[in-house]
């Protein structure tokens, strides 16, 4: 049972980064491969009407997070406090900044809220970035088996940490070349004309950035978190992630012709899942790591929700994904494709 | 400590209090859409389809700063109580991951679709896709209604050895009678909200003599449903809402109207200050028996005063509930009144032309969204000093690493934030009821109508 919520917590929030990290990508390269007003529209377009869908994981993933493990969202949230916050300030201003931009059609008030919709992006890429570091890194849990994260300490990863040090600043900066480069490789699915050929040309360059930054946070890793990797080798689910985060750089970076454009949005997103899936496998059953001593880390076994509860709860989550993913469909299959501006983009006046 | 507990609190009624001033117009105002809708389906009248456009518009500038405002309350319940999720997320949490699972995704699939996409759907799927944005956010209304009625009158639960709640019975914590009736009376205050935003464009349209089809049919919508949402608000929902309280809270039902000291024949306070040091309220002017029969049926009934409970379970801002509690009745009734005296002038086939009305209905829209927060006031007032009734005390569930500082600055933040936001809400709804509803010309583009 614990090992199933564990699972269906992986998937959300592999979920929540493989279509968000499109919108993030796609939103933070807004200035790079669009040069003149209606190009900018165009990939607001292209992150769609289904842009608060692709937000509702991170919602979802927090409420099955508190019906699950409810003592790891407690500890958690609270000692993230500020980072957290910083995040759901700039969801936000982004999400704002979409539904608005284009509800006039003038020159400063566009530009205002692309410099807003660009600026969270990035800033949202980061903590993304550095969450995930965080995770993986550990936090400072005491005998008290609760924890409060300054922004900063002394940027070393071991002991008294804060949330940014040299480590989770890489994954930061990692995440954020990988957002960009996931967002491009979509932007080339879902435009043409120049902006096509742009997300193209920085996609490539991008990609290879990815793998070398790739390399670095894997070293990085080693130095913090060795056992990590001992432990990743009798972990099937470990190896299988390892698998797609490799086939999916194979498909991208031989997803270089015209017709091959689905193929390196799917080799992207298999690349973000696999490294998702290695890392919940490998990390796993400890869902937040002690920097202070081994025995004070949060373990799903100790933490989850005891009695009936996650039995009712695992008859209608199923239930509630299929509606979900149905209504996704409904309403994708009318944007297929790819997008024009003479549908797409909103009607200002 | 202390001041963790009261920014945290201060916190969290500013950010839940600004957020639901946008989804009670869009629980309201989404069937009142599907109404337009379902009309131009069914007759083809332009009117109809420009009527859904023009509200679709309004709509959805509404649901963005609703989606964007709500999501911190989800967080806020680990980042600011933390002790109060780790101690009760076991039953909780299953309405509340059940909100974003059932919810959430369906109205946020919906959502840029019914705004934007009635090109790319077709009609249809157009309608289609509109009542699952109304479906979506009265789901998610019901929900969080059930989390927050087991705050209330806790039910389905047991004592784990841990110390922890525990659910025990899921059909009986999700099927609260608590919740159904917070439920029934919420929507139906949601629906006078939207009718009465309806009714006040229409009649600033009528003054104004401009886009008269428009004028007339948002009047006679907004004042038809409002008058029936604002009865079914008062009797039976209200009704019963009062009797539960009487019921499963009566310390608050005493706090609510002022009744210091128990006894039969209680009388309903209809104004007056409440003086709680001296126990009494000054200046008032009162109903003999009426709470008596309100609360329990018959005029001689008992009802318990404030001094027949213990001074640290009385309700923690007494005068605030007080208040809170009255100007939402006060205001209930009042709106029953001007939605009948409307419906007669309809009746009368002057609704159109009684300029008089037509100022009132014009000046009218921020009243329920005054009536909806002093009732919400009631509830959450009314259920301190506990956060769970009756088992967790509020201090007791806030998350004890965050510093007081700590949530004095996200409070700033939001303070901030939620300003510039609210200018530019109204600056942009402003703007589109300038620009008015659109006309469909004769090569079928969507254009401006400026008669």
């Amino acid at each position: 049972m614990i090992e199933i919520w564990y699972a269906i917590l992986s998937f959300m929030l592999v979920m929540f980064v493989v279509l968000e990290g499109f919108d993030i990508g796609a939103g933070l390269l807004q200035y790079v491969v669009g040069k003149t007003e209606a190009e900018r529209r165009l990939v607001i377009a292209a992150i769609g009407p289904l842009w608060s869908w692709h937000e509702v994981w991170l919602v979802s993933f927090g409420g099955v997070l508190f019906v699950a493990f409810p003592t790891i969202l407690a500890v958690s949230f609270a000692g993230f406090y500020l980072a957290l916050f910083l995040l759901l300030w700039c969801l936000l201003l982004r999400g704002v900044a979409i539904e608005v931009s284009g509800l006039i059609a003038e020159p400063l008030w566009r530009a205002a809220w692309h410099v807003i919709f660009v600026g969270s992006n990035i800033l949202l890429a980061i903590l993304i970035g550095a969450a995930l570091g965080n995770v993986v890194r550990g936090v400072p849990l005491g005998a008290s088996g609760k924890f409060s994260l300054a922004f900063f300490t002394n940027f070393s990863p071991g002991g008294n940490v804060g949330i940014l040090d040299w480590f989770t600043v890489t994954c930061a900066v990692f995440i954020l070349v990988t957002f960009a480069a996931h967002g491009a490789t979509a932007l080339v699915l879902k435009t043409e004309g120049p902006v096509h050929g742009r997300s193209r040309r920085i996609a490539s360059f991008l990609w290879k950035a990815v793998v070398a930054l790739l390399a670095v946070v894997t070293l990085e890793t080693w130095q913090v978190r060795p056992e990590l990797f001992s432990g990743m080798t009798h972990k099937p689910l470990a190896w299988l992630g390892l698998v797609g985060v490799l086939g999916g750089l194979l498909m991208v970076f031989t997803s270089g012709s015209s017709k091959r454009e689905l193929r390196g949005v799917i080799g992207s997103s298999l690349f973000i899942a696999g490294l998702m899936i290695a890392g919940a496998a490998s990390v796993f059953p400890i869902m937040l790591y002690s920097t202070l001593g081994p025995e004070y880390s949060l373990s799903a076994y100790e933490n989850a929700a005891a009695g009936h509860g996650l039995v009712i709860a695992l008859i209608w989550w199923p239930v509630a994904l299929i509606f979900a993913v149905g209504y996704f469909l409904f309403i994708y299959r009318h944007y297929a494709g790819k997008v024009k501006p003479s549908t797409d983009t909103q009607r200002p006046y | 400590m202390e001041d963790t507990i009261f920014w945290s609190r201060l916190q969290f009624a500013f950010t839940i209090t600004y957020h639901y001033l946008f989804p009670q117009l869009t629980m309201g105002l989404a069937w009142i859409i599907v109404y337009f809708k379902w009309k131009h389906l069914r007759t083809g009248e332009e009117r109809f389809g420009n009527a859904a456009r023009f509200w679709a518009r309004i709509f959805g500038i509404n649901f963005a700063v609703g989606v964007v405002t709500g999501i911190p309350m989800e967080f806020q319940f680990g980042t600011n109580w933390a002790e109060f999720s780790k101690f009760s997320g076991n039953v909780i949490g299953q309405t509340l991951a059940m909100e974003g699972m059932f919810a959430f995704f369906m109205e946020s699939a919906m959502v840029g679709a019914m705004v934007w996409g009635e090109k790319r759907l077709g009609p249809r799927n157009h309608f289609l896709a509109t009542v699952g944005v109304a479906l979506g956010s009265w789901l998610s209304g019901y929900f969080i209604l059930a989390t927050n009625a087991f705050m209330q009158h806790p039910v389905g639960y047991s004592l784990a050895a841990d110390g922890s709640l525990r659910l025990a019975s899921f059909t009986d914590f999700l099927l609260n009678p608590w919740a159904l009736i917070m439920f029934l009376h919420n929507q139906c205050a949601a629906v006078v909200t939207g009718s009465f935003v309806v009714a006040t464009v229409g009649a600033l349209y009528a003054l104004r003599g401009k886009y008269a089809e428009q004028a007339s049919l948002f009047l006679k919508t907004g004042t038809l449903v409002g008058l029936i949402a604002c009865l079914l608000v008062a009797f039976p929902t209200g009704d019963q809402q009062a009797k539960m309280v009487a019921r499963h809270q009566p310390v608050s039902l005493a706090a609510m109207e002022g009744h210091f000291h128990g006894g039969t024949n209680v009388p309903l306070n209809f104004i007056g200050q409440p003086n709680v040091a001296e126990q009494r309220i000054d200046n008032r002017l009162y109903m003999p028996d009426a709470l008596s029969f309100l609360a329990f049926g018959h005029i001689h009934a008992q009802v318990q005063g404030l001094d027949d409970f213990p001074k640290d379970e009385w309700p923690t801002n007494i005068e605030l509930l007080y208040y809170a509690f009255h100007v939402m009745a006060g205001l209930g009734t009042l709106f029953i009144l001007l939605m009948g005296i409307a419906n007669f002038q309809r009746w009368r086939g002057k609704l159109e032309t009684s300029r008089g009305l037509l100022w009132a209905l014009m000046l009218a829209f921020p009243f329920p969204y005054i009536a909806t927060t002093a009732g919400w006031m009631t509830a959450e007032l009314g259920r301190q000093p506990w956060l769970i009734f009756h088992i967790l005390r509020t201090g007791q569930g806030v998350s004890e690493v965050v510093s007081g500082g700590n949530v004095l600055f996200t409070l700033i933040g939001f303070t901030g934030l939620y300003f510039v936001l609210g200018v530019l809400y109204l600056f942009l709804i402003g703007r589109e009821i300038t620009h008015g509803p659109q006309i469909v010309s004769a090569n079928g583009q969507l254009e401006g109508s400026h008669d």
